[in-house]
This record gives structure tokens, C-alpha cells and sequence, in this order.
């Protein structure tokens, strides 16, 4: 039986079986900041296949799930790291190896395309989007008349996640959580998509947001499970909590695809020791 | 190039900065150390009324020396003004608002046009390369885009990008050797830095150079390079040129 505290709260593993092949899955986070690695590596291990990923700016994330062979299609403007890790190796040997789908877009039309699933919009005018071979390749991108007499309008196609992962610093066992820092498109995510999944770096009582519920950005309404993940963004940085680790993305930024397995098994005690409050844990 | 990457670096910068007016509303984005001092050079110096925006939101910073592995994080929103997050910056652009965005890319062709994307064939690509973020959107909108790349040589400056992910509003473009301009539909060469050549720009160029005149970029002043050492006191504008 669930108790009353307990509420949404599972374990990462529980969470991340939440997540079925193939499905649709937006990361939250921006490069190498707050992005959900803790479940990242979760669907890794849990050997995942054919995830079609949604981002505006991916590094890490994309590029370990490339390296661990869970992924379809990216949808994404960016997929690197910053300056000086260079390039996300794995993805891009995937994408010319033929074994993942990238479907490049501009950040904006990412944006826009999460803006017409979270307006239940079949797409959305992305007024900028005026030339050039990503409109010719990619059948996701048209120009429409505008219907009011007016000139064309390039259009993105809705972007309908599954499910969107987010990691946040503060969440209740009901799933309503508080982003501190830069927000990214997190926000906009958790509306577009079906379903939340919500990793924390910490679990807050029940009562702590009623003193400010204006300051939750996700209700916890949309969110269907919650985890606490300490660290759950590292070795990304989190605002306010960690600086990025850039010894351990040196270090992943070494390995060659056979040794993703080791470097999964590396975190998975930290990755599935929280301590939830309430003395509930796995 | 034997030059000393830090000459290189400091010139880059320098020129960048001065490209930008008081009262413009500028952007930087990921990865993109050198256009964040550059800015933050401008506003300490003649453009004390610049618009500092960039993806974590941060509207004109207090400082940049917490921007180490990145320029997209946290510490540009930390003490900043106000927050105008990545998607109010892109709305702005999309309606007119936007002065100067600072983008990269990848290889450059004499028309113009700028590629982030693939060599080779978009769907089976020889090189799949980051993507082109922003730009897409922004050089076709903010009313002048400023490249920057440090990398010069015939494959990143040719005569035909092999794909063309956008192409629109490119004003000047800053490369270890050189300044080039786009007007009249092509790249003309605008000025050689104090460091470099002529000849060496033409080597490295996939293209043929015209030119109205052969400027030298002014180098740094020691004016500049004060400002420079305040600003960026840990030298995060050396990153990427130190690859």
C-alpha cells in the first residue's frame, strides 16, 4: 500500500520503467547543465531501445545514450559539448553510421514545436525560418500561406513527448517542483508532454510550497512519479548545488562504446542509494 | 601559425568588441567564450548601455569570471539584472528586436552562406556536425550577425558550403587571420589582422579574396587589454583558440 507521504515518490529504477521502447522522451537541463543523468544512465542500464530524443541543446545526455544504443532520432539545435570537450563523439559516429535518425533544428523551432503541444496545436509558425536547406530536407519544416492575406509563414510540426524527464533541486512527494536558476525550456517541456517524470535533488515536505505556490513550476498534477536523485544531474552541474565535473566528462569523453557498460555499473550504487524522507527507501 | 595564441585570441576579441554600439541588444549563446568578453569588453569600454542576453537569461551579468566550462550556465543569471530566458531572446528576434547575435558554425562559402550541419549528405552524412543552434533563426532575423570561428583555412572558407543550414543577415565574420564583410552577395575581406598577411589569408581561403583596400585590424590598445584583464581576469577567451 501507497502512504499518504509517500505519494509519487518511486525508485529510479521504478521510474525509469515507466519509459517503454520507442518512446518519445524530451531531457530537460540545457548542455551540460541539469541535465537528468542519474536516469539517463537508469534507461542505459535498463537497456532501452529506440527512444526518439527532444531537446534544444543536448551533450552528455544524447550523446551517452548514443554510445549505450537506446536511441532512434534526436530532435535537437545543438548536440555537443562545451569548447573544450569538443564534439559528442557517440552520437555523431551514430549518425553517420546510419543507426540514429538526427533531425536537426534551429533551438527556436524545438520551442515552437513544444509550443503547439502544449497549445494541442498540430504546429507553429516559426516566423524566422525563412531559407535555407533545413526547410528542403526535413518534412517537419513547410511555408504556408498566411491565411489572413499576409506573406508566407514557415511552420513547425507539433512535437508531442511521452514523456519528459526533468531534474529539479526541490520537489514533494506529489510532484510539484521548483527549479532554481535558469529555467531553460523545462517549464514549456512539462506541459508538452503526456507524462513528467521528476528527479530531485531533494524532497521537500508536503507543506513546504504552500507558502509560495506561485514559485512551483511544475504542478504536480502533470507529474506522474517522482525521484529523489542527489546528484542526480552529475557529473552535469546544477545551479546552486554542484559544478559540472569536468574530470569525469574528460574521462567519458575517452571511453570507446564497449566500455559504456563499466562506466553504468560505475555509478549505479550512487545512482540508486537515496534516501527518500520520511525513512522510505530502496 | 606560430603566432602566440594569446595575440590571436586578444585581436579576435578586440575586434568583436568593437563591432558593437551603445544601446544594442546582443546575444551570445553555448559555446561561445570569446563573444561573451567581447561583450562584456564593449560595455565596460564605449557601450556602457549595451544589452548583455544569453541562454541562461542573465540580462547584463555582474561578471563573467564564474563562466569556466561554460558560457550557458547559472553564474551569467547570478546577480544579472533581470531574467530574459533563451525563448523571450528568440521571440525578440523573430519581431524585429534583436541588434547583434553572435553565432558560429562550421565552414563558410563566399555567398554568404553558413554551414553547422553535415558534410556530405544530410541524411547519411560523411561528418554529422553539432547543428547550427540559434542561427537559423537568428541570422536571418537579428539585424546583424556576427560570425566567429577559429578556425581558417580552405575547408571551412570555400567557394560552396555543402549544405546551407541558414543564410540572411551575416555582417562581419572574425577569423585568427582576418575580418571578411557580406554585402553586394559576397564575402569581401575587410581587414588582416596586425598578426597575419595578406598572402597567408589567400593560402587559407577557399575562395578568391576581394578587397576594396588592404586594412590591418587595428591591433589591441593597451587600453583594451586592461579592460581585457578585468573582465576576463582567468583568460576564458584563450579556450578556444588553445584547442
Amino acid at each position: 500500500m501507497q502512504t499518504a507521504n509517500k505519494g509519487k515518490l518511486v525508485s529510479l529504477a521504478e521510474a525509469a520503467a515507466l519509459v517503454r521502447d520507442g518512446d518519445r522522451v524530451a531531457l530537460g537541463g540545457n548542455v551540460l547543465h541539469r541535465a537528468p543523468m542519474a536516469f539517463v544512465r537508469e534507461l542505459a542500464r535498463q537497456g532501452k531501445k529506440g527512444l526518439k530524443l527532444v531537446k534544444t541543446a543536448g551533450a552528455h545526455d544524447i550523446d551517452l545514450l548514443c554510445a549505450a544504443g537506446c536511441v532512434a532520432e534526436v530532435d535537437a539545435g545543438f548536440v555537443s559539448y562545451e569548447t573544450e570537450f569538443g564534439l559528442a563523439a557517440h552520437y555523431r559516429k551514430a549518425v553517420e553510421a546510419g543507426a540514429v535518425k538526427a533531425n536537426e533544428h534551429a533551438c527556436y523551432t524545438v520551442i515552437g514545436a513544444l509550443r503547439a503541444a502544449a497549445t494541442g496545436a498540430p504546429f507553429m509558425p516559426v516566423v524566422g525560418l525563412k531559407t535555407g536547406d533545413l526547410i528542403k530536407e526535413n518534412d517537419y519544416f513547410t511555408i504556408i500561406p498566411d491565411p489572413f492575406g499576409g506573406v508566407h509563414v514557415p511552420v513547425v510540426k507539433a512535437i508531442v513527448p511521452d514523456v519528459a524527464v526533468i531534474h529539479v533541486q526541490e520537489a514533494d512527494a506529489a510532484g510539484n517542483a521548483v527549479i532554481h536558476g535558469p529555467k531553460y525550456e523545462d517549464v514549456l517541456m512539462s506541459r508538452a508532454a503526456k507524462s513528467v517524470i521528476v528527479t530531485a535533488e531533494r524532497i521537500v515536505s508536503a507543506q513546504a510550497f504552500r507558502q509560495r505556490p506561485e514559485q512551483v513550476d511544475i504542478p504536480g498534477f502533470l507529474v506522474a512519479a517522482v525521484v529523489h536523485a542527489p546528484r542526480g544531474a552529475a557529473p552535469c552541474a546544477c545551479d546552486r548545488a554542484y559544478e559540472a565535473d569536468t574530470r569525469a566528462l574528460e574521462r567519458f569523453k575517452k571511453l570507446d562504446a564497449d566500455q559504456i557498460g563499466d562506466y553504468l555499473a560505475e555509478y549505479e550504487k550512487s545512482d540508486r542509494s537515496a534516501k527518500t524522507f520520511g525513512g522510505w527507501n530502496r | 601559425m606560430s603566432v602566440n595564441p594569446q595575440t590571436i585570441a586578444d585581436t579576435m576579441v578586440c575586434a568583436m568588441a568593437r563591432l558593437l554600439q551603445d544601446g544594442e541588444r546582443v546575444f551570445h549563446g553555448v559555446a561561445s567564450h570569446m563573444p561573451m568578453v567581447a561583450m562584456a569588453l564593449a560595455k565596460r569600454l564605449h557601450a556602457p548601455n549595451l544589452v548583455q542576453l544569453n541562454i541562461p537569461g542573465g540580462v547584463n551579468p555582474p561578471s563573467i569570471a564564474k563562466a569556466n566550462v561554460s558560457s550557458a550556465g547559472g553564474d551569467l543569471l547570478a546577480g544579472a539584472e533581470s531574467y530574459f530566458p533563451l525563448m523571450d531572446i528568440f521571440d525578440l528576434s523573430m519581431r524585429g528586436g534583436l541588434d547583434v547575435a553572435f553565432l558560429g558554425g562550421v565552414q563558410f562559402d563566399v555567398h554568404g552562406n553558413v554551414n553547422a550541419s553535415v558534410i556530405g549528405d544530410y541524411r547519411k552524412p560523411k561528418v554529422r556536425m553539432p547543428g547550427g543552434a540559434g542561427s537559423a533563426v537568428l541570422i536571418p532575423t537579428a539585424k546583424k550577425a556576427i560570425i566567429w570561428r577559429t578556425k581558417h583555412d580552405r575547408r571551412t572558407f570555400v567557394e560552396q558550403v555543402d549544405f546551407v543550414t541558414t543564410r540572411g543577415n551575416v555582417w562581419k565574420i572574425v577569423t585568427p587571420l582576418c575580418v571578411f564583410e557580406y554585402r553586394q552577395g559576397r564575402l569581401w575581406l575587410d581587414s588582416v589582422h596586425p598578426h597575419s598577411f595578406l598572402d597567408e589569408v589567400r593560402e587559407n581561403t577557399g575562395f578568391e579574396l576581394q578587397y576594396d583596400e588592404i586594412r590591418t585590424t587595428p591591433a589591441p590598445t593597451a587600453r583594451e587589454l586592461a579592460a581585457l584583464r578585468q573582465v576576463d581576469p582567468r583568460n576564458w577567451r584563450l579556450k578556444e583558440v588553445g584547442r
